[in-house]
This record gives structure tokens, C-alpha cells and sequence, in this order.
């Protein structure tokens, strides 16, 4: 059975696209079949995360529109061989699709993959009505910051009067230092006002930035945090139950050196 | 032995059927000792319909009556319970007819069985409960009280119309701004813990929080 995953998140900026970039490394690893759908036209990153903006050839507009068949659309990933992207147009706007139009695209779609995950553009009109349409699931992502956390509280009702009522979340860019010292929502704040499953914990870290440039998404190095916390937010997704990790605590160590600024 | 009541959980209440041949006399004694013992399926807020025309008048009056002291509402009608603003034609009615039943509206009640997100509305001219939380950026305004059981950060109005008495209550009562009839407070700028349920009422021309049992 197929599932149909929508990444959103309301603000921009909250990391749905690296999300939806890791999510569909991290499945495709574990030897899923995965598409990748990128609705945020006119403003199209995912191929970049994933190194792939080169190969494109056709996009989402002209498969929508009848030009083109899907299957001559996707782009394979040059080293995960059942991740494909479905990229969007850079030129055209959100106008360009409708909700009915990617509905029947995923319907399509789904008898060939096992996971199709639609990276959802920022704000809550027409690109997002478009983009939720077709979902089965919603991952709704936000960070600790009470501008993010209230607009996830928005989406997550968005997406309930669309009758999306399987809705999860994933709290991005944690840092522990800040939580512990009062200076950052901590989960217990965040879980109190949205009330929907959590399933994803990801501290802030510097190799995000690292792999967006590269094209790698950080889910592939095996030292960071983040990449380990992707590892099991696609683990949850695939229904098996891991722990959250334990936030990093800096040693002792580590601070002395930073007092004496040798780091 | 079977009852000689039945009860039928309904999109909007319960329906009550009842017994060929049962009388009105025990037909009340049943349903009290039901509204006295709990037996679950009478909670706050409901409204219980009674098939139009089978009882006398002046019976539905007594047993409106019964289930208005237990907290819920009694309809003959077997629809949605009204929650749309009044019509405009109430001016051919007498003021003592409109005031009443404006006071009857407010002694309805609205339950919403979900949190209230932000950017989500609830309007209602009667009282509101929300067995949920009010988030910011969400509002509620309610011609009555508003009872909330969850925790409310959000925008909240009671008496909407006008009416001084009505009050908010809610496990953790820590709302962005709170009005009650034409009297606004707003939340301190240092935010503080709230540990126990409060009730917001007027008194003395200001707006005052004091902690409720519940």
C-alpha cells in the first residue's frame, strides 16, 4: 500500500524542503521506491538539496498541462536508484497547477512507488491547497520559535478542514543549550499547544548547511546529529518505534576550551 | 425486564423513544433515576429530543424542566439545536418577548469537542463549552459564559451582548486578551505560571481572575 505524504509547515523557512529531501534519501536507503513531488513552483529548490538541478528536463507544469508523460518528467537520483524527483517549474507560479491536476497525477503515480512525498510550499494558499490535495498524511514541520509554532497551529487546522485528520510533526532545528536554559521552547511547550504526534526531534546543525550546498542531503553523513535524527524520523514513518534522542549536552570539555577560546 | 425507555445516540443528541402503553408518571421517574445515578449518556450540553406531540404540553414543560436543572437542553424538534444568530424580524415582536428570549439563548449552551487552532473561530449567541484548548491567535466570543477545559491562550468574550454576569473559566486561564461585555483586560507582559483552574468575572467595573474547584 501506498502512501502519500505531504511536507508543510506555514512559515517559511522551517527546513521543509531538506526535510522532504532526507525523508526520501532515508526511505529510498532502506530500498523503498520513493517520488519526490516539488510544488513549490517559481520557487523550486528540492533538486538542488538533492544535486540533481542539472538533470532536469521536463517539469511538473508539463506533465500536468498533457505535454508530457510523468515517467519522462522524473529524475532519477544519481545514487539512490529508486528516488526519483518530479521537479517543478522555476519560471511559471502556483497558478500554474491545481488540486485536481495533482490528484490525479498521484493517483497515477501511486501504482508505481511505494512512498510519494510532496514538498509543499510556504503560506496557506492556493500552492498549499494545491499541494495537501492529494495527501493521505501530513508532516507538519516547525521550530522552536513561537512564530513557527503559531503558524503550524494554523496549518494543522488548515489541514483539518480539508479533512487531513493524519497529521504528525517534526520540531527542526532544536538546540539543546538554548532549551535547557530557558531561552528556546522546549517539546513539553510545543506538544501542550499543537497536540498531534510528534515524530521527529532535529537539533540545529552546522552540516545541514554543509549538504544543502553539496547536494547531499546530511541524512547520508553518518557523524551528524541531525542526519541520525532524520534516520529515525524515517524509521517512525516506516512504523517502527525508536526512542528520540538524547539532546547533546556539551562536555565539560568542550566548555573549558570555548572559555579559553581555543574552539 | 426491558426499559421502558430508549435511548438513541443521535448526530446532535440523544432521541428518546418509549414503551407502547408507558405513562408520563413513570416515564419521568425512569429518566430521573437515570439524570441521579449518571449512567453516562446524560452529559452537560446535550440536547435530548422527544418525538413532537407524544407527550401533553404542559409534560415536555416538566420534563424541559428536569433535564435544564441537570444541565442540558430538551428539544421537540428533532434538528440541529439553533445556533445561528436570530433572525433579523424579531421588530414586530413586544421588547419583553425579545428580551426574554434573548435570555433564553443565553442560557443555551454550545459544545465544541475540539481544540480551537489558531486562526479558528467560535461564535456563538448562547454560552460555549470547549472540551479543548483555545490556542493563540484563535477566538471565541459568546453571547453567555465560556467554559473551557483545556487550557486557553487565546482571544476570548463572554457576554458579546452586553451581559455583565456572564464569566470565563478554564483549566489554565492565561488568554492573550479577555472581554467580558464591554469591559477589556489584557494579559500581563511577564507571562506566569498558571497551576489551577480560574473563572474571569466582572467585578467592580474590572475584569478579575480567581482560582475555581473542579
Amino acid at each position: 500500500m501506498s502512501q502519500i505524504i505531504v511536507i508543510t509547515s506555514g512559515k517559511g523557512g522551517v527546513g521543509k524542503t531538506t526535510t522532504t529531501a532526507n525523508i526520501g534519501v532515508g526511505l529510498a536507503m532502506r530500498g523503498n521506491k520513493v517520488a519526490l513531488i516539488d510544488t513549490d513552483t517559481g520557487l523550486r529548490n528540492l533538486d538542488l538539496l538533492l544535486g540533481l538541478e542539472n538533470r532536469i528536463l521536463y517539469d511538473l507544469i508539463d506533465v500536468t498541462s498533457g505535454r508530457v508523460q510523468y515517467k519522462k518528467a522524473l529524475v532519477r537520483h544519481k545514487k539512490y536508484e529508486n528516488l526519483y524527483l518530479l521537479p517543478t517549474s522555476q519560471v511559471k507560479d502556483k497558478s500554474a497547477v491545481n488540486p485536481e491536476q495533482l490528484v490525479k497525477l498521484c493517483d497515477e503515480m501511486k501504482k508505481e512507488f511505494d512512498f510519494i512525498i510532496i514538498d509543499c510550499p510556504a503560506g496557506i494558499e492556493q500552492g498549499f491547497k494545491t499541494a495537501i490535495a492529494a495527501a493521505d498524511t501530513a508532516i507538519v514541520v516547525t521550530m522552536p520559535e513561537i512564530s513557527a509554532v503559531r503558524d503550524a497551529d494554523k496549518i494543522i487546522g488548515e489541514l483539518g478542514r480539508a479533512d487531513k485528520e493524519n497529521v504528525k510533526l517534526i520540531v527542526n532545528r532544536i538546540r539543546p543549550q538554548m532549551v535547557e536554559k530557558g531561552d528556546m521552547l522546549d517539546m513539553g511547550d510545543i506538544d501542550e499547544i499543537l497536540s498531534v504526534v510528534c515524530i521527529g526531534q532535529v537539533p540545529d546543525d552546522e552540516n545541514v548547511v554543509v549538504a544543502t550546498n553539496r547536494g547531499e542531503p546530511v541524512i547520508t553523513m553518518s557523524d551528524s546529529t541531525a542526519g541520525q535524527a532524520y534516520k529515525n524520523v524515517v524509521a517512525r514513518i516506516c512504523g517502527e518505534n525508536v526512542p528520540f534522542l538524547k539532546p547533546q549536552k556539551e562536555g565539560f570539555f568542550a566548555r573549558l576550551k570555548k572559555l579559553f577560546g581555543l574552539l | 425486564m426491558s426499559d421502558i425507555v430508549t435511548i438513541k445516540g443521535l448526530k446532535y443528541g440523544l432521541q428518546l423513544t418509549f414503551d407502547k402503553g408507558a405513562t408520563f408518571e413513570a416515564v419521568q421517574a425512569n429518566l430521573l433515576n437515570k439524570l441521579e445515578t449518571g449512567n453516562g449518556f446524560f452529559i452537560r450540553g446535550t440536547t435530548v429530543f422527544v418525538p413532537k406531540g407524544y407527550f401533553a404540553e404542559e409534560q415536555n414543560e416538566a420534563l424541559r424542566r428536569m433535564f435544564h436543572r441537570h444541565g442540558m437542553l430538551f428539544s421537540t424538534e428533532l434538528k440541529r439545536p439553533n445556533l445561528a444568530p436570530p433572525s433579523r424580524d424579531t421588530t414586530t415582536k413586544a421588547p419583553s418577548q425579545k428580551l426574554r428570549e434573548a435570555v433564553e439563548e443565553a442560557q443555551k449552551m454550545m459544545v465544541i469537542n475540539h481544540t480551537v487552532r489558531g486562526g479558528q473561530e467560535v461564535k456563538a449567541n448562547c454560552s460555549v463549552l470547549i472540551c479543548g484548548n483555545v490556542n493563540p491567535g484563535a477566538q471565541v466570543i459568546a453571547g453567555g459564559s465560556i467554559d473551557i477545559r483545556g487550557t486557553c491562550r487565546g482571544f476570548v468574550h463572554a457576554g458579546a451582548f452586553g451581559d455583565k454576569t456572564a464569566c470565563v473559566v478554564a483549566d489554565r486561564l492565561m488568554p492573550v486578551q479577555i472581554r467580558i461585555a464591554d469591559i477589556i483586560a489584557r494579559s500581563p507582559d511577564e507571562p506566569e505560571k498558571v497551576s489551577q483552574a480560574e473563572r474571569a468575572m466582572i467585578k467592580d467595573n474590572r475584569i478579575i481572575f480567581e482560582p475555581v474547584a473542579r
